[in-house]
């Protein structure tokens, strides 16, 4: 198989080096990609589950923007919704009514939802629930799960990142993931002093293995915020709609307060959601919070187009078994080369490792070799699984990564 | 947090390691101290002590306390340490008065040589051989503050805590030089040198990117994308190394 060259991405990336800090910044940043080298850094177009780089070099896309793109690149039923609602306005001094459409769409999908509240990025929606919270109880302490991940915020980013401060971590308290009596001990510990607990559905942390909540993990979770007057806010940016059209909580069996949307709402338009109990519908409604783009029609119109489009395609279960047999499949290669592929997490985002090497370099040479042969796999982020990944997708991944495998062996001879 | 006690252990435990090296690849350094045959002892009242031995043409320098010292070097506080290395205060000689002119006269030569080469100037950096040297302190620097502040600074503490356990290596590619961090069940060790096996990498394709990032004049992220730097390995690892690194400045510098 030929194996791609980025000349063009390289030298449009030192263009870009010089007016834009870190040439290309956040989740885009090649910083994480190993080699960095091996990987495109722009894109010219996609279509489908596929993207093409400004080398030409044609990509199947199993990050899928990391999260937005659900139905396939270009959708045409979604363009055609967002299309439409463009050409009678956008950004418009007053909303347009699609947004009270939406609305009612959102709280007749998802379970727990008896409002909704729209933003554009996931962090506005996350910070926007812990304030909701906050105003709710009066209390200001919020416990979130170590290694979690709820955007850029400072409460959200780990201590000791540039540009954050000790203060901004002074009312957050962390806990391991599914550890259900450490949670019990804060909350014994500081007794009216919670407003929250944030977690998502399951977790699914950057460079490890995901791991799902434990049986009874979030009944107790869920019992335990009830008693002790604790908002508990699930945050579904990542898993929403990948698991469940109503709500990620519903895979897993339990009732959050508040819950967040984001990437997969609206197929790559820029929205994200809130949506909350009517219990805390006064407390959010009191909250200040808006944004200049924060009512943009187009994206309110794509985004009802493509729950629609969900749910017509029972989007979740689609996906899960895309992912699973893609996954199977891949898994039986590992093991005809001599390696263990380990999945874990649920099959439309699976986190997915190379257990061979616990540094993980020749997990991530066998992603940059299957990357370089057109099969786009990151090797810190799990991946995510689009209804638009075809069976032949599939057929030419496993072709790409059989090939990669026998490359990897050569190198390591393990 | 007590700063001075941070750069005190900074001072003794990341700065002066670098004598070893400097007596190796500086002929005029190695000359001077090739029949040295002696050792001083540091100690910090409320602080650090560290040791540095002469033999054979061979420093060596070593934390805690070491027998039988032929110099002892005492500080009434860190502080006071942290103003000796800003050359404005003296320590107390406790041992070694027959050492007088050593102590007045050669340990200083090599002193200045040391920090000549740690306080890079564009021009000194234009110079490869300055440039060489220059960056292998630098790392070494960075490994062994990274120990230091991985225990006591608390945000550093912090990162370290979750580092995971295994070991990180820094190197110039081809030939170093390099420099490790063993992570361990909390404990840090660092180390000079180089290892095949490394839990992750961060890897540099030449003195000049080395230096520059070490010195903050590139930003990682960048360089990464151009190749001029590459992690390997555990990621996590070395983005929470990165983090520890973007501390020392604080307190060194
Ligand atoms: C679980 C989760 N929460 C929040 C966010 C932040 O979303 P955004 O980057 O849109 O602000 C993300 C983004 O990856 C996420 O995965």
């Amino acid at each position: 198989m030929k194996t791609y060259t980025y000349k063009k991405s390289v030298a449009l990336f030192k263009r870009a080096a010089k007016v834009i800090p870190c040439g290309i910044y956040g989740h885009l940043s090649p910083a994480p990609l190993v080699p960095a080298t091996d990987y495109p850094f722009y894109a010219s177009r996609a279509k489908g589950a596929r993207f093409w780089d400004v080398d030409g070099n044609e990509f199947i896309d199993y990050m899928c923007a990391y999260g937005p793109m659900v139905l396939g690149y270009n959708d045409p039923k979604v363009d055609a919704a967002a299309m439409k609602q463009l050409k009678s306005g956008n950004c418009i001094t007053a909303p347009a009514p699609i947004m009270v459409e939406l609305a009612e769409h959102m709280v007749d999908t998802i379970a727990i939802a008896d409002w909704a509240f729209f933003a554009k990025n996931g962090g506005d929606v996350t910070s926007y629930a812990l304030m909701t919270a906050r105003a709710a109880t009066g209390r200001k302490k919020i416990v979130l799960v170590r290694g979690g991940y709820h955007g850029v915020a400072p409460w959200a980013q780990a201590a000791g990142h540039p540009g954050v401060i000790d203060e901004d971590h002074s009312t957050i308290m962390y806990v391991e993931w599914n550890d259900f009596e450490g949670l019990e001990r804060l909350v014994n510990e500081h007794p009216g002093e919670i407003a929250a607990f944030m977690a998502t559905p399951y977790h699914h942390p950057t460079f490890v293995d995901s791991e799902l909540p434990a049986v009874g993990y979030w009944s107790r979770v869920e019992a335990l915020c009830k008693k002790n007057g604790i908002v508990l806010i699930i945050d579904d940016v990542r898993c929403g709609f990948r698991l469940d059209m109503r709500g990620s909580s519903e895979y897993f069996g339990f009732k959050p307060d508040l819950a967040c949307y984001c990437k997969a709402i609206a197929n790559g338009y820029p929205i994200s959601a809130l949506v909350g109990t009517e219990a805390l519908k006064t407390a959010a409604a009191k909250v200040f919070y808006t944004g200049s783009y924060w009512f943009s029609a187009v994206a309110m119109a794509a985004s009802l187009a493509t729950l629609k489009e969900l749910k017509r395609l029972k989007a979740p279960e689609l996906m899960m078994a895309r992912g699973k047999k893609l996954l199977d499949g891949m898994i039986d290669i590992a093991r005809s080369h001599g390696y263990t592929l380990n999945v874990s997490g649920i099959p439309s985002m699976p986190s997915v490792y190379i257990t061979d090497d616990e540094s993980l370099m020749l997990h991530q040479d066998w992603c940059a070799e299957c990357t370089k042969r057109g099969v786009y796999f990151t090797s810190h982020h799990n991946w995510f699984i689009s209804t638009a990944h075809t069976d032949a997708d599939i057929k030419k991944t496993w072709n790409v990564v059989d090939e990669a495998f026998k490359v990897v062996r050569k190198k390591y001879g393990m | 947090m007590n700063t001075d006690l941070v750069k005190a252990h900074l001072n003794l435990n990341a700065v002066l390691v670098n004598l070893e090296d400097l007596v190796v690849y500086d002929e005029e350094m190695a000359a001077l101290s090739k029949n040295w045959a002696l050792s001083i002892q540091f100690i910090v009242r409320n602080g650090p002590r560290a040791h540095i031995t002469f033999e054979n043409g061979k420093c060596t320098v070593g934390r805690g306390r070491r027998k039988r010292p032929s110099i002892i070097l005492y500080f009434f506080s860190p502080r006071h340490l942290v103003r000796m290395f800003d050359g404005k205060a003296q320590p107390v000689l406790l041992k070694g008065f027959t050492k007088l002119g050593f102590l007045l006269k050669d340990f200083p030569k090599l002193t200045a040589r040391l920090e000549h080469y740690l306080k890079p100037t564009p021009e000194l950096l234009a110079d490869k051989k300055y440039l060489a040297l220059n960056t292998r302190f630098t790392i070494t620097t960075a490994a062994f503050a990274v120990r230091e502040l991985g225990l006591l600074d608390p945000v550093a503490r912090a990162i370290s805590s979750h580092i995971g356990n295994g070991v990180v290596l820094m190197k110039v590619n081809p030939e170093g030089p390099a420099a490790m961090l063993r992570f361990q069940d909390g404990g840090i060790e660092a180390e000079k040198g180089d290892t095949a096996k490394p839990m992750s990498a961060m890897l540099f394709r030449n003195l000049k990117t080395a230096n520059d990032i070490l010195n903050q004049k590139l930003d990682a992220f960048t360089a990464i994308a151009t190749g001029d730097v590459m992690p390997r390995g555990r990621i996590g690892m070395v983005d929470s190394l990165s983090l520890i690194l973007d501390r020392i400045p604080l307190y060194l510098g």
